[in-house]
This record gives C-alpha cells, structure tokens and sequence, in this order.
C-alpha cells in the first residue's frame, strides 16, 4: 500500500449509530489511526442491526461482528471496548484523548456531559485535539435536548417537505438521507481545516457541528428563496426549472432484476429535445407545437411526460440508456444495488467499492472514499473490527499501560 | 485570537453546478477562492430563483447560496489570449478545482498534465458526473443522472409513484463534499512534502453511500431494497408511527422506537386535551400500554403476530390522527419533544426560516448586499470552529473582480470579459 495521506493521525472516535462513525470511516479509508470506542454498557445499534450475513443454510448470522450496517461504517478501525459510565473509564478515555490528534463523537449534549467529555475538559487533556461534536441539534440553543436521529431529521430540515411527489404528503426519501454523506462529509471537511490550521499554529480546537445547520446547509436555495423573497417552494416530483421533459421514465421489467423488476431511466432535455424524440422514434413530437420549445413544454408538462413514458416503455433500460448517451442526451438507469454491485461496469473499473475478507461475516464489499488521489491514494487497511478486539492492543501500545493494569481494568469490569 | 483555517491558500475555480459548493466551503473556510467564468456565466448563474430580476447573472438565489466568500474572473477559455490568462491565473495558486465534462479543459491548455508539469506542487480536483476514467467517464450528466446510477432514486417514492430524486442536486453536492476533502487532503500533502497531485471525484460514486443499508442489503443477502413509500421499513401500520397531517403541515411521529417516551405520554397529552377517545378504556388501555419497543421488534420479525389485533391498531391510529389534526406542527413538535415524544416536525421554508433552534444560534447571516441596495439573510457555514471559524461573505457578481485579480497577470485593456 502507497502512502495514504493521513497516515500519523490519530483518532479518538467515540461515536455511535451513522453520522459519527461514517466520519472516522472517511478518515480510516484515508489513513489516520482510528480507535473506535465501544461499550456493552451501551452498544452501538447497528452492531445488531440488518442486514447480518448469512450462513451457508440461509439462516441469518448471529451475534454483534456481522452487521452490514455497521461493518460498513467502521472499516479500518481499531475496537476498543470502554465503559465510560465509569470514572476510571472516563480516565481511559482521556489517556487516549491524550495520545489522539483528533475526537470525534455524535452523542447528545447530555450523554456527553454525563460522560464528562466536554471540550473544556479535553482541551485540559490535550490542548492540540481538534474535537468535533456532531449532535443532530448542536451542543447548545434551546432544542439541544431534542431527540431524534436520521428518520427524524430528514423531516425537521425539510428533506422530505421538498422531495418527492406532490400529491404524495411529505413522506421523506426512503433512508435517514443526511446521515450517509452529507453530516459525515461535512464534518471531516472541518476537521482537515482545523488540521492545517494546527500545523500552521499549533492551536487544537473545538468544532461543533449541529447536524440540522450542516443539512440546512445543503438546502440552501429553498430556504434563501423564502428568506430573501418570501417565496415558498414545495416538492415538484423529478420536475426542474431549467429542463423539460426531465423525469424518471418506465422501461420494459427485467425479471432478472430480484424483488426490484420495475426499470426506470431518467432523462432530461432542453435544447437535445429532437435527439430525444428521434431516439424514441417519434421525430414529429419535435415538431408539435405543445411540445416545439421549452417553454411549450413546461406548459404541456403533463402530457409531455405521459407521452415520453409510453416510448420508453417498450425499451430494455439499458438500452435506452445507451441509445440517448450515444446522442449526448444526459441519461442514467435507476440503477439498483444489485445494479450497482454486480453488472454496472464502469463502478467496478473504478473500484469504488473494497472488498474486504472479515472473520465472521466472510468477503464483504464496503464502501471507499469517493476522492480519489492520484498519488496517495485511500484505502481500508482491514475490515471493520470485531467488538472490542483491539483492546489490549490499544491499552498496551498506544496508551502505555501494562499487563497487570490490563487485567485489573479486566476485572473491574472497565474494558467491557 | 482567531484566525482562518485556509488562510493564505489560494484556489483557481473553474466550477458550475457539480463544484461550486466545494468551492464554497473552501471560501469561507478561509480561502481565496477566484471562480472563473464565461461571459454571461455558465448555468448556475442562469438558474432560478432569481431576486427580483430575473434572468439577471448577479441575482440568482441558487447561484449565491452556492459561491458565497468568493471572488469572480471572466475570462473566454475559448480564446488564445483567455487560455493564456486563464493558465497564468491557475498558476498563481495551491488548488484549482473544476468540473468540466472531461477533456474539456485539457483541450484549452488547462488541464491537469500541463498544469501540474509547470506547478508541481498543484493540487488539481475535478468534480463530474462519472469521474475522469472508466466506460462512463464521457456520459452526458445532469443531477438526477447522477441519482439514478448511484442509487438513492431507487428507494425513494411510492412504489405506484415513479421513483424521486432528493431535492437539492444532492448528487451534484456529495461530489462537491467529497471534492472539497480530497482537496484539503492532497493540500495537506502538498504543504508537507510540495508534492501536488490530482483529485477524481465522481458524482455517482460520491451519492452512494447514501443508499443506506441496501447496497450491504445485496451484497450479504442478494436482496435488493426498493422504494416502500411511507410505510418505510415497516411491514404494518402501526399507531403513532409516520407522517401526520396537523392544522397548517405536518409531522413524522416514531413514538415506538428505542428513544423517548413511550405511548402511554402520548395518551396523557391526549387526554389533557380530552381527545384520548375511549384509550382508557379494554382493550386499548392494554393495547395502549404496549405499543414499545418490544412491540416494534415483534411486528418487524414477524408481521402476522398483530394480525389479531389490526382493527385495534387501527382504531387507535384514528384516535392519534385525529389528536394531530388539532394542533399546529409546529405545537405537535416543540410540544411534543418537550414530552419526550419522538416527533419531527416536517418543514417548510418557513419553519427553516422561523425555526427556534436556528434562530437562537443566529444560524442566518445578514449579508449586505449593496449593489442591490439591500441586506439579505444566508445560511450559514454548515459548522463552528472555535478558532478558525467559517465565515460568510457576499458572493460575487460576475466578473466583479477582473480589475483586482487579471491585472497583475497582464492582462491589459483586455483583461476580462463581461
């Protein structure tokens, strides 16, 4: 393996569920040390969460190593296991706070008090970490207790308001959205900030990130339109102002496509509207004057879009996909995992997925690190650990302590 | 004592849709980001909303939100003279970011090769819809594409419904999220050892990980999620549990699941405003008492256990429905989290723009706005540092910074077009 980028960082990741994890996840692929901190005194979810592996019979595997959901989430890492409901627990904690260039967390405001890891106290510890806290509505202000997690927040930041079809009511977009990329992606861009900001002055610092600010963040121009004009937009399916038609059309099924037979592609024009009436054999809707120009078409919406679906329907995806990106028209499958996984050839070329050989759950793919640098390239140095089995390791050569102060914390029921 | 995390970092942006919110994170983290446009400015500038003009490159709401803190050049990439201008700027700085098709700026002398053999130590980030290498890699691209093949359009909707894409060309901004790492990742290197290098961010690639648990999904069970609508992830309807419709919108209940407060709170509140029907009442009461947790992990392993009790489940549902429908959402929320109920509150624009949290952390930054003779409130940074904090300024209007930046590059009376 070429040298990764972040190699020499250390990170105290004491996270849990999506949003956190998947931004140790980012920094593991890229090559800091990430110690992952975990308890049986309050396990992380996704450790018993689907999809688990299977056994040879089918049967689904048991147990807290072969979740999917959180193996996806914690490649690389190192698993430490800490009961930080104690008070030599918490001291654990700081001796790796300590030896760490970096904290990360996503717990409440109240599982971080109780837990005695507020900045202040860290900054005593270690006065270069940079430590980011990442709860859904921030340390601070007056819903900072409101609970919650992604199902939760896709609504409140007005996801679901503005996706979607509109005679539907506001029934988000089928996954906890923001968790994935948007707060993970968010809060490792302002821990590189605050990294270079360290090796230019030495100074660590406290970055906060409430995930309802991060996700607004995104959405931006929905809520600058009402802020700056009083205009309320909605949801408006898969329309666009700039394009029409520009939708997701129905294609022939595909039987081999499992439990997801129904195949769509989605397409849009403005100028490219005859090359799409000639690829979907219809050369004289170019010329029909609902149709003729753009604003033609906005104002014939409805019957533009039924029209356009009943040519695509006849077509294989795939097919139709090629036919339109042969004529420069911007069209893409709704491509399922499987899809995805196992016939799109150019994700395979690219190599975006790693597969990786883990203990328990076998060969597994894993999502990678979607910046791909020329010269220090990502990548997972191992599989997402098995709970707590790193412990020793991290007790031993990155804290320092001995066997017998192993054992003791062992048996005091610390490192559970 | 605060300073900026960027500080002193110069970066040349060649970007529209796909980049420009890379390059804004970058520009209020500090950076000095000079964006580089054509005449007349490329699609961004021409999108919708428009304050008050539209039509108006310097008026585009989707266009600020996105390139806020930056400065802007026009420069004709297609002329000899513009290529020329356009490279000396490039060089002149740490980072260029981009995201033209591929081959497009290598065909004007502004590609990574002939950049990086002058500049070695040029960290050069591209940011498309399919990245710069594969079968793919020329394929026309707009957001939704990029939705559809990296799958998140897939499990979204109703399954009568045409699968959707997720508002805000989120496609288009995970690349730019993941561009904007890639590039403080290879500045970072290039500050350490002056080596550059470049950054390939593919848009569909970057929007994967947002498939949640499906791609694992297939991979571990050869099951492919699909779009389930509002039932989600559960097999049955089940009281306080999804979208309700309040007087003016709505809220999302999950007062089942593992955090909060369980039913019986909700029957309370109920009952405080008499609408808790006959819930006190066998079998409901009982029933009532057990919608938990447990029940929930009951119902997901195997549905047909509550067949027994569906009209039951029903009729309390009626009974939730109908308690909903008589406050605001935004009561149904704030009142409702106060109680520890698990309630979110589905917003709008305005109940962003109103929104108690965001208002008491002073979210929103005032910007004037001075050509237009005006203040307007932006989102702000999408994150605090106590110590290098992002910042908001004004974005630019179209070539407002020619005179500033192309002098020095002797760009004479010609400098910049409008």
């Amino acid at each position: 393996m070429t040298k990764r980028p972040l190699e020499g960082v250390r990170v105290a990741d004491f996270s849990w569920f999506g949003a956190g994890p998947i931004a140790g996840n980012i920094l593991s692929f890229y090559g800091a040390e990430v110690v992952r901190v975990e308890s049986m005194a309050k396990l992380d979810g996704l450790r018993a969460g689907q999809p688990a592996a299977l056994n040879p019979d089918g049967s689904f595997k048991t147990g807290y190593n072969v979740s999917g959901y959180f193996n996806n989430f914690n490649a690389g890492k190192l698993s430490m296991q800490l009961n930080l409901n104690t008070e030599k627990g918490q001291e654990i904690g700081y001796r790796l706070i300590e030896k760490s260039d970096m904290f990360l967390t996503n717990f409440t405001p109240r599982v971080i008090e109780k837990w005695n890891l507020d900045y202040e106290k860290l900054a005593t510890v270690n006065p270069r970490i940079i430590a980011a806290y990442a709860p859904m509505q921030g340390m601070w202000g007056p819903h900072k207790d409101f609970l919650g997690f992604g199902a939760v927040l896709t609504p409140v930041v007005g996801i679901s308001e503005m996706s979607g079809h509109p005679h539907q009511p506001p029934i988000g977009v089928g996954t906890n959205y923001p968790d994935y990329v948007i707060n993970p992606t968010h809060t490792v861009t302002a821990m590189l900030a605050a990294l270079r900001y360290r090796n230019r002055t030495g100074k660590g610092q406290c970055i906060e990130l409430a995930q309802v600010e991060s996700v607004v963040s995104v959405l931006g121009t929905a809520v600058a339109d009402y802020l700056m004009t009083g205009h309320q937009q909605t949801r408006t399916g898969n329309r666009h102002p700039n394009m029409a038609p520009h939708g997701a059309f129905r294609c022939a099924d595909d039987e081999t496509s499992i439990g997801s037979t129904d195949r769509w592609v989605a397409l849009g024009v403005r100028e490219l509207w005859p090359a799409l009436c000639d690829v979907l054999r219809h050369p004289e809707a170019a010329t029909d004057p609902r149709f003729v120009t753009f604003e033609a078409r906005k104002a014939n919406e409805d019957a533009l879009e039924a029209l356009v679906g009943e040519w695509t329907r006849a077509w294989r995806a795939e097919d139709l996909m090629e036919a339109l990106q042969a004529r420069g028209i911007p069209a893409g499958v709704v491509q399922n995992p499987q899809d995805i996984l196992d016939k799109d050839p150019h994700v395979a070329q690219r190599g975006y997925y790693q597969y990786l050989d883990h203990p328990e759950t076998g060969r597994a793919a894993y999502d990678g690190g979607a910046a791909l640098l020329e010269k220090t390239p990502g990548a997972f140095a191992a599989p997402a650990p098995l709970l707590g089995e790193h412990t020793f390791e991290v007790c031993d050569r990155i804290l320092g302590l001995t066997a017998d102060e192993i054992a003791d914390l062992m048996a005091e029921e610390i490192l559970i | 004592m605060t300073g900026k995390a960027l500080e002193g970092l110069r970066i040349i942006e060649f970007c529209d849709e796909i980049g420009s919110y890379g390059g804004k994170l970058l520009a209020d983290l500090g950076a000095e980001v000079i964006k580089v446009e054509p005449a007349g400015g490329r699609l961004q500038r021409k999108t919708p909303p428009f304050y008050r003009d539209p039509g108006n490159p310097d008026t585009s709401i989707a266009f600020w939100v996105h390139n806020t803190s930056k400065k802007s050049v026009t420069i004709d990439l297609d002329s000899e003279e513009g290529q020329r201008l356009a490279r000396a700027l490039a060089l002149t700085a740490d980072a260029v970011l981009e995201d033209y098709p591929p081959g497009y700026l290598s065909a004007r002398g502004l590609g990574y090769e002939a950049l990086s053999t002058l500049k070695p130590s040029l960290v050069y980030t591209s940011m498309t819809g399919f990245g710069q290498t594969g079968p793919h890699s020329r394929y026309a691209y707009i957001d939704m594409v990029g939705q559809a093949m990296g799958g998140i359009m897939t499990l979204a909707g109703d399954p009568d419904d045409p699968p959707h894409t997720i508002y805000g060309n989120q496609a288009n901004i995970s690349a730019s999220l993941n561009g904007a790492i890639g590039t403080l990742l290879g500045v970072l290197h290039a500050e350490a050892t002056g080596e550059g290098q470049s950054v390939d961010v593919s848009a569909q690639d970057a929007v994967s990980m947002s498939m949640e648990t499906a791609m694992m999904t297939w991979d571990m069970q050869k099951r492919n999620r699909t779009r389930t609508g509002a039932r989600g992830m559960i097999p049955v309807s089940i009281p306080a549990f999804g979208v309700y419709k309040a007087t003016d919108g709505y809220c999302i209940l999950y007062v089942t699941a593992p955090a909060g407060a369980d039913f019986p709170a909700l029957v309370d509140w109920m009952r405080e405003k008499g609408m808790e029907g006959d819930l006190d009442e066998e079998p409901y009461r009982t029933i009532s008492s057990e919608l938990n947790m447990r029940f929930l992990t009951q119902v997901m392993a195997d549905p047909s256990s509550v067949e027994t009790i569906a009209p039951q489940l029903k009729h309390i549902n009626d009974l939730v429905e109908a308690f909903c429908a008589t406050l605001s959402a935004r009561e149904l929320y704030e009142e409702g989290q106060r109680r520890l109920l698990l309630v979110g509150i589905c917003s709008t624009p305005k109940d962003l723009a109103e929104n108690t949290q965001l208002r008491a952390r002073e979210w929103y930054q005032a910007l004037a706005m001075e050509f237009l003779d005006t203040t307007l409130e932006f989102p702000g940074p999408p994150y605090r540092l106590s110590e290098s904090p992002a910042a908001i300024s004004r974005p630019p209007r179209l070539g407002e910074h020619n005179g500033e930046v192309l002098a020095g590059l002797g760009a004479g009376e010609q400098g910049g077009i409008r």
